[in-house]
C-alpha cells in the first residue's frame, strides 16, 4: 500500500535484502495526508502551481526589501520620464534636483555658500547670480557633476555625491504612464492582488462553511431556503451584478460609511463585494458532504454520546469536508483574482493609487500603440498566478479523491 | 413535470422581483442624483425649482413607492427615456441584445466546434503528448483573463500587423451595395472579439469533453461492444460518444443562458454595442433608467435561458425525472 516506490520496481528483479525492505515499507500504514503528498508530488504541473505561488507570495511579503534593493519606490512621479521601455535608465527632473539643492542649503546655509563661492571660482559653473551656482551645478551630467565636486573642499562632499547618484534610476520593466517604475508598482499590485484573492477564498470559504453545514445538518426549511438562495445566487450572470454592485457610493449607506474613513476603501469594499458573490460554490460541496456524513455510524454514536450538534459538525463533520474545501480554496482565489482584475480593469475594482494588476491594465489601454508592454506585463501575471493555482487546485483534487490513487 | 416547470416560474419570477428592488435601491446609492446632475448644467436655479423638479420626477417619494411606479410603467410596456442620449430604451436595448446574441453564438459555436473534437481525440489517447499539451493549453485557456487576450490580440491584429480593426461593429459611413458585402464588413469586426471570448470556452469545453468521453468510455457496455467484435468507430462513435453527449447537453445549454447576458468586458473593450456595455456605460455615466432596464431584461433573459435548459436536459437524457 505503498506510493513511494516507482512503478518500475515491480518489474526488475531485485537481491532478496532490498525486496524485503520494500515489502517491509509497502506493508507500513500511510496517513492520508503521506498518501496525499506523495500522489501530489507527481504531478509536474501541480509542483509548478506550488511554487510559482510559493514565489510570488515571497515577493508580496518581501515588496519592502525589494524596494531598498532595487533602490526605486512605486509612488514617485516622473512626468518628463512617462512611457520609458524596459531596461532604461533616467534622470531625476530638474524640480526633483532642485528641491533637494534647497533642501540642502536650507539645512546648511554656511557650507552651501562655501561650495558655491569656490564652484565660482574653479570657474565649474557660470551663474548669473551666485546663489544659482549649486543650482547649476545640480542640473550637470552626473559623472561630471561627480567629478567637479571631488575637487571641492567640503564636508558634505558624500552627501552631495549620494544625491547626485540617487537621481540616477533603473527601471527593469520601464516607467509607466506617471513616469512610475512598472517593476515595483508590479510588486506592491502583486500584494493587492494576491492579498484580496486569498482573503476572498477564506472568507467565502468560512461562509460556505457555516451556510453548507447549517443546511446539510438540519435539513428541512433551513435547508430549503439557504439552498434556494445559494442556487438564485449562483443563477445570476456574475459579472453584470458585480458592475451594478461595484459602482455604488459608500458614503450613501449609512453604516458603511465609516469604512471611507480608513485610506483603502476600495479594497474593503472590493473584498466584500466579491464576498457576496463566491461563497455558494462551497456551500452546495459542503452541503453534499454533510449530508451523506450525517447518515454514518460515527455520528450516530457520537449523538448517542450526547454530543451538542456544534461538537458533532465541528469535531466530527468538519475534518471530513477539508480535503474537498482545501480543493475549492484554491481554485477559488484563482477566480478571485480574475474577478478583482476585472472589476479593476472596468475602473471599479482597486482605485488608483494603490496600484492592482488590474487597474494597472486599465491605465495602460490609454497609450497601447506606444507602450503595448505596459498592456503584457500585468495580464501575464495574472495569467501565471491564476494558472498556478488551478494546476494546484487540480493537483489536490487529484491527489485527495480516493478513485484516481494509483497503487 | 408541470408541476416542476410551475415551481421553477414562480421561483424565476421572485427572483427577479427581488433583484429588481434591491438594484432599484442599489442605484440610488451610485453617486450622481439626477437632480444634482441637472442643476450643475444650469447655474441659475433655486432651491424652489430644485424641490419642484424633486416632485416632478417623483423623487421626493421614498425608494418603494418609486420602485412601484417604475413597475408599473414598466409592466405596460413603457421603458422609458435615456437620460443621456433622450432616446426610448427601447430604442437602445434592442439591438443591444441583437448583437450580444450575434456575439455569443459565433463564440459558442466557434467553440464547440474546436473543443468537443478535441476533447474527445485526448480521451481516446489518455496521457499521451498531445493530451499532455492540449490540457495544458486548456488550462491557460481557462486562466487567462478575457480582457487582456483582448488586448494582446489587438495589440498583435490591429496595431502591429494592421489586418482588423480594434472595435466597433461595422466601417462608419460605409454604405453597403448587397447583404454580401455588409455580412464581410461586419463579420471583420466580430472576428477579434470572438476570438478572445472563445478562447476561454474552448479550454473549459475541451476539459469538460475529455473528461465525459473518458467517463463513457470506461463503462462495462464498451468492453462488451468491443469483445463483440465491433470495429473501433462504431464502439468509439454509437457507443462511447453518445453516452458522452448528455453531460456535454448540460454544459452547453447552460453556457446558451449567458447568449444575451453578454461579455460585458469583451464587449466593453471592443467597443461592440451589445448589452453587456450598454450596462456597463450607463452605469458610469449615471444613465439609472438605461442601467436599470438593460440589467433587468439580461438577467431575465438568463434565467429563462436557464430554465429552458433544464427542460432541454430532460429531453436529452430520459433518466433526469422532475419530481
Amino acid at each position: 500500500m505503498s506510493e513511494n516506490t516507482p512503478p518500475t520496481s515491480h518489474s526488475t528483479t531485485t537481491s532478496p535484502e532490498t525486496s524485503q525492505l520494500k515489502i517491509a515499507e509497502m506493508e507500513k500504514a500511510q496517513s492520508f495526508s503521506q498518501i496525499v503528498f506523495s500522489q501530489f508530488k507527481e504531478n509536474k504541473a501541480a509542483l509548478f502551481g506550488a511554487f510559482t505561488i510559493i514565489f510570488f507570495v515571497f515577493v508580496a511579503l518581501g515588496a519592502p526589501i525589494i524596494e531598498w534593493a532595487l533602490g526605486v519606490d512605486a509612488n514617485t512621479q516622473n512626468v518628463f520620464n512617462r512611457y520609458k521601455p524596459p531596461f532604461s535608465h533616467i534622470q531625476a527632473s530638474q524640480d526633483v534636483r532642485e528641491k533637494e539643492i534647497e533642501n540642502f542649503i536650507r539645512r546648511h546655509p554656511d557650507a552651501a555658500e562655501k561650495i558655491q563661492t569656490q564652484l565660482i571660482a574653479q570657474n565649474h559653473v557660470q551663474p548669473i547670480r551666485p546663489e544659482d551656482a549649486l543650482y547649476e551645478w545640480i542640473n550637470l551630467e552626473s559623472d561630471k557633476a561627480i567629478e567637479i565636486i571631488e575637487e571641492i573642499d567640503t564636508p558634505f562632499k558624500n552627501e552631495l555625491i549620494n544625491k547626485v547618484k540617487n537621481f540616477n534610476s533603473y527601471h527593469i520593466f520601464g516607467t509607466d504612464e506617471l513616469g512610475r517604475d512598472v517593476l515595483m508598482r508590479l510588486v506592491y499590485g502583486t500584494q493587492v492582488s494576491m492579498g484580496v484573492g486569498v482573503l476572498v477564498a477564506l472568507v467565502s470559504a468560512f461562509i460556505g462553511l457555516l451556510v453548507g453545514s447549517m443546511a446539510g445538518y438540519y435539513g428541512g426549511f433551513i435547508d430549503t431556503v439557504l439552498m434556494r438562495t445559494t442556487d438564485a445566487l449562483l443563477s445570476l450572470p456574475l459579472l453584470p451584478v458585480l458592475v451594478v454592485i461595484a459602482a455604488i457610493d459608500l458614503q450613501k449607506i449609512p453604516f458603511l460609511n465609516v469604512i471611507t474613513q480608513y485610506g483603502n476603501e476600495s479594497i474593503i469594499k472590493l473584498v466584500f463585494i466579491l464576498c457576496l458573490f463566491s461563497w455558494m460554490v462551497v456551500a452546495r460541496l459542503v452541503r453534499g458532504s454533510i449530508l451523506s456524513l450525517r447518515e454514518r455510524e460515527f455520528i450516530l454514536a457520537a449523538k448517542t454520546l450526547g454530543a451538542t450538534d456544534f461538537t458533532i459538525i465541528v469535531r466530527h463533520m468538519f475534518p471530513n469536508v477539508i480535503a474537498p474545501l482545501l480543493v475549492a480554496v484554491t481554485l477559488g482565489v484563482g477566480e478571485s483574482i480574475l474577478f478583482e482584475a476585472a472589476l479593476s480593469f472596468l475602473g471599479l475594482g482597486i482605485q488608483p493609487p494603490t496600484p492592482s494588476w488590474g487597474n494597472m491594465l486599465f491605465n495602460a489601454l490609454e497609450l497601447i500603440y506606444e507602450a503595448p508592454f505596459l498592456a503584457i506585463i500585468p495580464g501575464l501575471l495574472i495569467l501565471l498566478v491564476v494558472v498556478s493555482f488551478n494546476f494546484l487546485g487540480d493537483g489536490l483534487q487529484d491527489a485527495i479523491d480516493p478513485k484516481s490513487v494509483k497503487r | 413535470m408541470t408541476t416542476y416547470i410551475f415551481r421553477r416560474i414562480i421561483q424565476t419570477v421572485l427572483l427577479l422581483i427581488v433583484l429588481s428592488y434591491v438594484c432599484f435601491n442599489l442605484m440610488t446609492l451610485m453617486p450622481g442624483d439626477p437632480i444634482e446632475l441637472m442643476i450643475s448644467s444650469n447655474p441659475k436655479i433655486t432651491t424652489e425649482d430644485v424641490a419642484r423638479l424633486r416632485e416632478f420626477y417623483g423623487l421626493d417619494q421614498p425608494t418603494y413607492v418609486r420602485y412601484k411606479n417604475w413597475i408599473s410603467t414598466l409592466l405596460e410596456g413603457d421603458l422609458g427615456y435615456s437620460r443621456t442620449y433622450r432616446i426610448p430604451v427601447a430604442e437602445m436595448i434592442g439591438p443591444a441584445l441583437k448583437y450580444t446574441f450575434i456575439l455569443s453564438m459565433c463564440s459558442l459555436i466557434l467553440s464547440l466546434a474546436i473543443a468537443i473534437p478535441l476533447g474527445i481525440y485526448c480521451a481516446l489517447r489518455p496521457n499521451s503528448k498531445f493530451d499532455y499539451i492540449v490540457n495544458l493549453l486548456s488550462f491557460a485557456g481557462i486562466s487567462a483573463p478575457s480582457f487582456w487576450l483582448g488586448i494582446v490580440l489587438i495589440i498583435v491584429f490591429s496595431v502591429k500587423l494592421g489586418w482588423l480593426p480594434a472595435g466597433g461593429y461595422q466601417t462608419t459611413g460605409l454604405v453597403y451595395d448587397n447583404i454580401f458585402s455588409e455580412i464581410l464588413d461586419k463579420a471583420k469586426y466580430l472576428i477579434l472579439p470572438v476570438v478572445s471570448l472563445s478562447i476561454q470556452s474552448i479550454g473549459r469545453f475541451s476539459r469538460f469533453a475529455r473528461s465525459a468521453m473518458m467517463e463513457a468510455m470506461r463503462n462495462d457496455y464498451i468492453r462488451t461492444a468491443r469483445a463483440k467484435g465491433l470495429s473501433e468507430n462504431i464502439v468509439i462513435w454509437n457507443h462511447g460518444f453518445r453516452n458522452a453527449l448528455i453531460p456535454l447537453i448540460t454544459i452547453v445549454t447552460l453556457s446558451l443562458s449567458s447568449v444575451f447576458s453578454g461579455a460585458l468586458i469583451t464587449e466593453t473593450l471592443f467597443a461592440y454595442p451589445g448589452a453587456g456595455r450598454l450596462i456597463y456605460t450607463s452605469i458610469i455615466s449615471n444613465d439609472f433608467n438605461v442601467a436599470m432596464v438593460s440589467f433587468i431584461i439580461s438577467i431575465s433573459m438568463v434565467l429563462v435561458m436557464s430554465l429552458i435548459a433544464d427542460l432541454l436536459y430532460g429531453v436529452a437524457d430520459p433518466r433526469i425525472s422532475y419530481e
